[in-house]
């Protein structure tokens, strides 16, 4: 039983970076009152461009690690490109954020699977980044398993974490990120640049968006299909809300969620008489459920979320 | 004006840059048989749609003397496949075959609609309308041959399956697996999970590096989704995979991995239903697949064969096909009863 239990809490680091890296970017994006529905679809590009270059470099052979390194830094430039059009529809022409969302995530969607097609063809995979022991920490009985035999990426994106809180927190920046999202028109009476601020958090939410995509395609499926993705994207947005917007939180429950699909698989490896399609469902009745008793959400949330700032018009 | 012409062209570039033909001739004489083929994910996806996509160009194939122009539409969402079935009725096809139970409303409404065309859907063993071919692996035949290698080649008495959902032939080729890893080995441990997902790779992964975490040393996968769970068994110094689909042995980490492979042969219910529609019987009857009617195909990967298929093993795989094909409607007759929860 030791064995099951480890094995499943040593599953939940490497599984839950593409929902933290992708929770982390959408809170910068709402906490700077935009609300982007199109991370799925950023995701997916992120996930092509990411494959796509250590894939052309070794033709689907062993290729070195700087190809890897090249993929992320191309899916997290592509996602900031992406967050960057986003900031354009919602932010300078002020189209409706969820409409405008959905298009986006329809678009990269569509397109990551297009190109894939054109540049790749079929479904193919990559060596990927292979998972490193950290020396003596991983040795450890237990805790070593858990914490210390991951890949880089994975180590990378929790140690994000804190430096996202200190950012949000502690920086002028992350000031100015809130600010905009609470009470713009007292931002920019104080001389901020709602819109600048805004166009700043997008491309770095879009980055982050990419970079989790990359994460699914190079780090743990280590290949590409159009359907890798699969509505994590918006497991993400939804964990921004179960994490009230705060790094810590959403990392919580990035960890939660990974811990009740895995649990969910232990259960029906381990022949339990439980019907499966339950199973299934569990990691988001849990979302749903959550979010639905924590009544903070009201008054956590960026009071100007999901409204355009125009400095013309008193609202 | 000059605005939305260069709107338009910006557009439509695309459409131009990427634009590929899927029909395979674009003139037909009134001799030619007209297939067309809607699929809900992509032709080269190595399970599901690629195994009919492959099925239909050999069929083709094999079938020179015959005038065949075949199309198909990937992509397409049941609520999005009727408007592709509705121009491919226009353009005049004889048969439009909807790869996928969930095409089954749609195929109805539209052979109802449409009574001079003929529809196929599957995987399913109703009889339908009489414009209607269903048709239905029995792919408990294909799970048991790979259950059988994998009861044997296991080392420490623990297999993984890495299911979609538990329904149609995956339902068949899963319960086919239990039965043979337990006709040859009572005692090992089978650990039975699904994805919920006939495509969500990465989920796939997660449940092999489970069941790999488990204890797990010789794994499976039905569906298009178990390409995830080959590739997180390729993770594995010593996990090994049977697959089922032959494509899974062409792929880097099933040149490593995969023993085995059987794969779904649609060209046989292609030719036999070309050859019904031709003698005017256009539908109200399921075409079973099985290894008496040339419905699968198994190999083995060269390269592994010595290391992982004694000749014993391969007397009895032998034995087994030979039993199915003499017999392709009693010997897995009780495959529905198998419990996982028994397990």
């Amino acid at each position: 039983m030791v064995a099951i239990i480890t094995n499943m809490l040593s599953m939940c680091i490497p599984f839950s970076v593409a929902l933290l890296l992708a929770s982390l970017g959408e809170m910068f994006n709402q906490r700077a009152g935009v609300f982007n529905l199109g991370c799925e679809g950023v995701m997916a590009m992120g996930a092509f461009v990411g494959m796509l270059i250590p894939f052309l470099a070794g033709k689907g052979g062993a290729v070195s690690q700087w190809y890897n390194v090249l993929g992320f830094g191309a899916a997290a430039l592509l996602g900031a490109l992406f967050g960057l059009f986003f900031g354009v529809i919602t932010v300078t022409f002020r189209a409706p954020q969820g409409i405008a969302g959905i298009g986006l995530q329809m678009f990269g969607v569509g397109t990551a699977g297009t190109l894939f097609r054109h540049f790749v063809g079929g479904t193919q995979s990559i060596p990927g980044i292979p998972d490193v022991d950290i020396p003596l920490l991983s040795e450890i009985p237990l805790i070593g398993d858990i914490f210390f035999s991951h890949n880089v990426m994975a180590y990378l994106a929790y140690l994000f974490v804190p430096a996202a809180w200190y950012i949000l927190f502690k920086t002028y920046w992350g000031l100015k990120i809130r600010a905009v999202g609470t009470n713009p028109r007292a931002a920019d009476s104080m001389g901020i640049n709602v819109s600048l601020t805004r166009y700043e958090a997008l491309v770095v939410g879009g980055a982050l968006a990419g970079l989790a995509g990359a994460y699914l395609s190079i780090a743990q499926a280590k290949m590409f299909s159009d359907t890798l993705i699969s509505g994590r994207g918006f497991i993400a947005v939804a964990l921004v809300y179960f994490g009230h917007w705060h790094p810590l939180q959403i990392m919580g429950g990035a960890l939660l969620f990974t811990l009740a699909q895995t649990f969910q698989t232990i259960v029906q490896s381990m022949g339990i008489s439980f019907p499966y399609e339950l199973a299934v469902m569990l990691p988001y009745v849990l979302v749903i459920v959550v979010l639905s008793f924590t009544s903070r959400n009201q008054i956590t949330a960026p009071s100007a979320l999901g409204k355009p700032f125009n400095r013309e018009i008193r609202t | 004006m000059k605005k939305l012409l260069v709107l338009a062209f910006v557009l439509i570039l695309p459409f131009a840059v990427f634009a590929q033909g899927s029909g395979e001739s674009s003139s037909a004489d009134d001799d030619t048989i007209r297939i067309a083929l809607i699929i809900e994910n992509t032709i080269d996806d190595k399970g599901w749609c690629q195994s009919m996509h492959d099925g239909i160009t050999q069929a083709i194939a094999e079938m020179p003397d015959k005038n065949i122009e075949y199309s198909y539409a990937e992509k397409m969402l049941p609520v999005d496949a009727g408007s592709i079935a509705r121009q491919y009725v226009a353009q005049g096809y004889d048969l439009i075959i909807a790869h996928g139970a969930q095409y089954k409303n749609l195929v109805l409404e539209m052979a109802e609609e449409y009574p001079d065309v003929s529809f196929a859907f599957g995987t399913s063993s109703e009889i339908g309308p009489e414009n209607v071919f269903t048709y239905m692996p029995e792919s408990e035949e294909t799970g048991y041959i790979n259950g059988i290698i994998a009861g044997t080649d296991t080392t420490d008495n623990i297999v993984g399956l890495v299911g979609p959902v538990d329904s149609g032939d995956s339902a068949r080729y899963n319960r086919g697996f239990v039965l043979g890893v337990k006709s040859v080995n009572p005692e090992a441990k089978i650990l039975v999970a699904h994805t919920g997902s006939f495509s969500d790779y990465v989920k796939a992964s997660e449940v092999a590096t489970s069941q790999l975490g488990n204890g797990a040393d010789i794994l499976t996968g039905s569906s298009q989704q178990a390409i995830g769970a080959l590739r997180a068994t390729a993770e594995s110094p010593t996990a090994m995979w049977v697959g089922q689909d032959l494509a899974q042995l062409t792929t880097e980490e099933g040149m490593a991995k995969c023993i085995a492979a059987s794969a779904y042969n649609y060209a046989a219910v292609v030719k036999e239903l070309v050859s019904k529609i031709e003698s005017g019987t256009r539908g109200g009857e399921c075409i079973p697949m099985n290894f008496a009617n040339g419905g699968f195909l198994f190999d083995y990967n060269e390269s592994l064969k010595a290391d992982w298929v004694s000749p014993e093993l391969e007397a009895l795989i032998n034995e087994t096909i030979a039993s199915f094909q003499a017999d392709p409607d009693g010997t897995l007759a009780d495959w529905a009863d198998v419990d996982y929860s028994t397990l």
